[in-house]
């Protein structure tokens, strides 16, 4: 008998003692696997079942009418048009300013960074407004400044702008983050055999920029072909939007008229499983494109490249990148500042606001609590497991609520969660349940990416020093993920607060913040819907400013 | 302080067997080295029997109780890792007491645990430093620390000493095995360092392919090898292949181009394959007498202490020696030399099954 079971024995089992049996251990795992299959997983895809039990009334409410089909074409592919479109602005675009962003010194860099954030601390739904006033003719109700450029007819041009302003930072972050990997040392090389700047950096950095790409294609496409709010907005801020709807503005006005048109059911549901269907094969075939798809990295042409390095070029190059910026992202989200100043105001009640942004704040702060309570251990999970098959196999599930359009998975959920006696009608929960659908992921990426990098060593030399598996957790590898949790924590908390497609394709008459921004648009309250917009952005931007202060830290 | 006992324990990674029927038993109180090349189920013998892996089949006893399948804090039994995993976030001190508050011992006897710890690694200046302040003796000895005041009775060493620079490697050898014999502790230290091994273990477990080729005192297995993978690994050897004359107290063993060579005792049939081992340090080189071999100085090295030299035999190949240093001078490439050695130091075993190259490989 050694020394620690004498001590051991000596006592009474505390709650310590059986959360760390390992009966419990592995209950609470099969639990927190189960909630994520249950609650995130089966909810989003739960649509596609449909295509089984009900096809015979997609028949008839789809193919056998012409015209209901004819919009639903229409709509996707604007959407997916849409969304190829500016994944390829973004990339032509991102790309030099990632090069800035890495390889260049200059004054004033730590302001550039901080300006290509800026639009994520705009809720999509202000963006929309914003964009709308500055970029298209606008009807004369909404009374947009003199001074905006208001040339922009068509709605297709102008959600294409709308999107570019919001994807390009994702773009833009993961471009840098793996240019950040890549060793220069390889570019100096080429350049001592005598390549060129620009041969250099595109025949021996920019093949090695596959991964990045993935991952900035895949963010922009799921994010242009998720937005709902913006883009409704956008369309119902210009004038002569016509018909135009993608996908998931078609979801959410379509829903809204389900309570009194009942054979929608049918098309709505066939429009989320397109929108899901087609995302998610996109999102399948791009992984393996790219992987086999070579860059023409073997031909070079001296004399023409050699002009491209030098001179004005690269300054011309340096000089759009920063000026695309300016015009094409900044000004547009900012604009709506400008239409505060210059309209008279006509504020009639607040109150209704600060109703619906309370409602959305204890939403995202409920949703944040379970995405942390649940999405943590499962980062644990996948994070300490991916030799194994299964937690593999869980990791690369995690992606999907964050793939699939926002829209199509909350009508999805709501299909999935209306038979369930007590809970179908509980509007309030179901909204808490789709939100944590599409953040959750957001979560445990962070999570299990900050401990996949951490040494498992820690937490089993604490183990083997006395440490239960809970003690081993909350003395060791929490301090060491603390900022990544918040991280997390707040990235899910803003996108809960700043999304509209999903709260409007559970309850259509949802009250958060940016459904009623939508709502006000679409009643003409032009001023107030700007005022609101303003105040998410502030509360948006303080919560960003936090993020950055956090992830700072963990740098450090 | 506990004696424990492997029974048969398997551990499989696909197809890579990282412990294959194994068995060993480690004494009260013992400092025993495991010591076998890189891949050889090192690693995973040591988290078998701190209990972070689980074995696919065989059993774990601590005192004679099963302990198979203990959670790695009801063992006793503290680990420390070749990078030491002090807790970054933590003092020194912090760092030591972390075993005493996890159990919640008292404040005056977490100070008491405290200083003698600190006293016991002469670290008392630094307890307030952070890890990485530390320069790598020093987080070496806080990992010590914080093992010790855990409160455990069996001490698990991977690769304690393997980020360490050479000189102090050296000296830490003495004082990690004076530690753990003072306070009486039951040590298994894994090494792929023949010399540590030597130097610090009362008895070695030579591992590989996931089993004990052999245990026994240092002495035991530097000078009776049981097979020549241990001859091989723990002191470099000369390898001579052959068929056998006689045995007896001394065999004899014919090679191939006739000539009949000579080693220490074995029960080997006559006309049976053989291979017959000399340590380098046992091979004599010679000009004076008529040895087993004659052949040509091919290259000499000088390591300070020692001479390495290499000598070319026609039909045998390469045969090398270590040479106290003064005969270097004695000793020029081109020279004719006569190999020789006490037969009585010289081992012979059985031609492996598999070839003598696939029993020496070290993967």
């Amino acid at each position: 008998m050694t020394k620690v079971n004498r001590l051991a024995e000596g006592r009474k089992k505390t709650l310590l003692d059986l959360v760390s049996g390992r009966r419990f251990r592995t209950g609470w795992k099969s639990f927190i696997i189960l909630f994520f299959i249950i609650f995130v997983i089966l909810p989003t895809v739960w649509i596609l079942s449909y295509v089984v039990t009900d096809w015979s009334s997609i028949q008839t409410e789809v193919f056998d009418k012409p015209e209901i089909m004819q919009v639903i074409t229409d709509a996707i592919i604007a959407s997916f048009e849409i969304a190829i479109i500016v994944t390829v602005i973004d990339i032509i675009v991102g790309l030099p300013m990632a090069w800035i962003m890495v390889r260049k010194e200059f004054k004033g860099k730590q302001y550039l960074d901080t300006l290509i954030d800026m639009p994520l601390a705009v809720p999509t739904a202000a963006l929309g407004f914003s964009c709308a006033i500055f970029w298209a003719v606008t009807p004369d109700k909404v009374n947009a400044p003199d001074f905006s450029l208001a040339f922009i007819t068509s709605p297709f041009m102008l959600i294409i702008l709308l999107h570019v302003v919001f994807s390009y930072p994702y773009m833009v972050r993961s471009l840098s983050a793996i240019l950040e990997q890549i060793d220069q040392t390889y570019e100096t090389a080429g350049r001592t055999l005598g390549a060129s700047k620009f041969t250099a950096a595109r025949t021996i950095t920019l093949p090695l920029f596959r991964a990045g790409l993935v991952t900035g294609i895949i963010l922009c496409l799921a994010r242009s072909l998720s937005e709902t709010g913006g883009t409704m907005i956008a369309l119902s801020t210009m004038a002569n939007a016509g018909t135009f709807e993608t996908g998931p503005t078609i979801i959410g006005k379509w829903k809204a008229l389900l309570s009194t048109n009942p054979d929608l059911a049918a098309p709505l549901a066939f429009v989320s499983i397109l929108l899901i269907v087609i995302s998610l094969v996109l999102l399948v075939v791009l992984k393996l494109m790219v992987m086999k798809v070579r860059l023409p990295a073997g031909k070079v042409w001296p004399k023409w490249e050699r002009t491209l390095s030098r001179n004005w070029v690269p300054k011309l190059k340096d000089g759009s990148a920063i000026i695309f910026l300016f015009i094409f992202v900044l000004i547009p989200s900012f604009f709506i500042f400008s239409y505060v100043l210059v309209s008279p105001s006509a504020i009639t009640e607040w109150g209704t606001f600060w109703n619906a942004l309370i409602y959305s704040f204890i939403i995202a702060g409920i949703v944040t609590a379970i995405d942390i309570v649940l999405g943590v251990p499962m980062a644990l999970y996948i994070a300490r497991g991916h030799s194994l098959k299964f937690p593999q196999f869980l990791d690369v599930l995690v992606n999907v609520p964050l793939i699939v359009p926002t829209a199509a998975l909350g009508y999805s959920l709501g299909v999935f969660w209306k038979g369930v006696p007590g809970i179908g009608s509980l509007d309030f929960v179901l909204i808490i349940m789709a939100h944590v659908a599409f953040t959750y992921p957001l979560v445990v990426r962070n999570v299990a990416g900050a401990v996949e990098e951490i040494d498992p060593s820690y937490e089993e030399t604490a183990r083997t020093l006395g440490a239960k598996p809970l003690q081993a957790f909350r003395r060791v590898l929490y301090p060491m993920i603390k900022a990544s949790i918040l991280a997390g924590a707040i990235m899910a908390f803003t996108r809960s607060l700043g999304e509209t497609g999903a709260t409007l394709a559970v309850v259509s008459s949802a009250n958060t913040a940016p459904v009623y921004i939508v709502n006000l648009i679409k009643a003409d309250q032009f001023y107030l819907a700007a005022m609101a917009c303003i105040v998410l952005i502030i509360v948006s931007y303080i919560f960003m400013l936090a993020l950055r202060y956090v992830t700072k830290r963990r740098t450090d | 302080m506990p004696t424990i006992r492997l029974e048969n324990v398997s551990k499989h990674y696909g197809p890579t067997k990282a412990a294959d029927r194994l068995s060993l038993e480690i004494m009260d109180g013992e400092y025993l080295c495991i010591l076998g090349p890189t891949g050889a189920g090192k690693t995973t013998l040591l988290r078998i029997l701190s209990g972070l892996t689980l074995p696919d089949s065989g059993k774990v006893f601590f005192d004679g109780a099963d302990r198979t399948r203990a959670e790695p804090e009801e063992r006793g039994a503290s680990m420390l890792s070749q990078t030491y995993s002090l807790f970054p976030a933590l003092t020194v001190s912090e760092n030591i007491l972390f075993g005493p508050a996890i159990r919640g011992m008292g404040e005056k006897d977490k100070d008491d645990t405290l200083n003698s710890m600190l006293d016991l690694v002469r670290l008392t200046e630094r307890s307030d430093a952070y890890p990485k302040e530390l320069s790598g003796g020093m987080m070496q000895r806080t990992a010590l620390a914080r093992a010790l005041a855990s409160g455990c009775d069996t001490l698990l060493l991977d690769e304690p000493l393997r980020a360490l620079d050479a000189r102090l490697r050296i000296s830490l050898r003495y004082e990690i095995r004076d530690l753990a014999k003072s306070l009486g502790l039951t040590t298994i230290h894994v090494t792929h360092d023949q010399d540590e091994a030597l130097v610090m273990a009362d008895r070695i477990a030579i591992i590989r392919h996931g089993t004990i080729l052999q245990v026994g005192t240092p002495n035991d297995v530097f000078d009776h090898p049981n097979s020549p993978f241990v001859a091989n690994f723990v002191g470099q050897c000369n390898f001579f292949r052959g068929k056998v004359l006689s045995s007896g107290s001394i065999t004899q063993v014919q090679c191939a181009d006739g000539r009949s060579i000579e080693a220490g005792p074995s029960e080997l049939k006559a006309g049976e394959e053989a291979v017959v081992a000399v340590k380098l340090g046992n091979t004599e080189l010679t000009k004076e007498a008529k040895g087993y071999f004659s052949g040509t100085v091919e290259r000499t090295l000088f390591e300070g202490k020692y001479i390495h030299v290499d000598v070319n035999v026609k039909d045998v190949g390469t045969i090398s020696a270590k040479l106290p240093s003064w005969r270097l001078s004695k000793l020029a490439i081109g020279d004719q030399v006569d190999v020789r050695w006490n037969a009585a130091r010289a081992n012979v075993f059985p031609m492996p099954e598999g070839g003598l190259e696939q029993e020496l490989k070290v993967e």
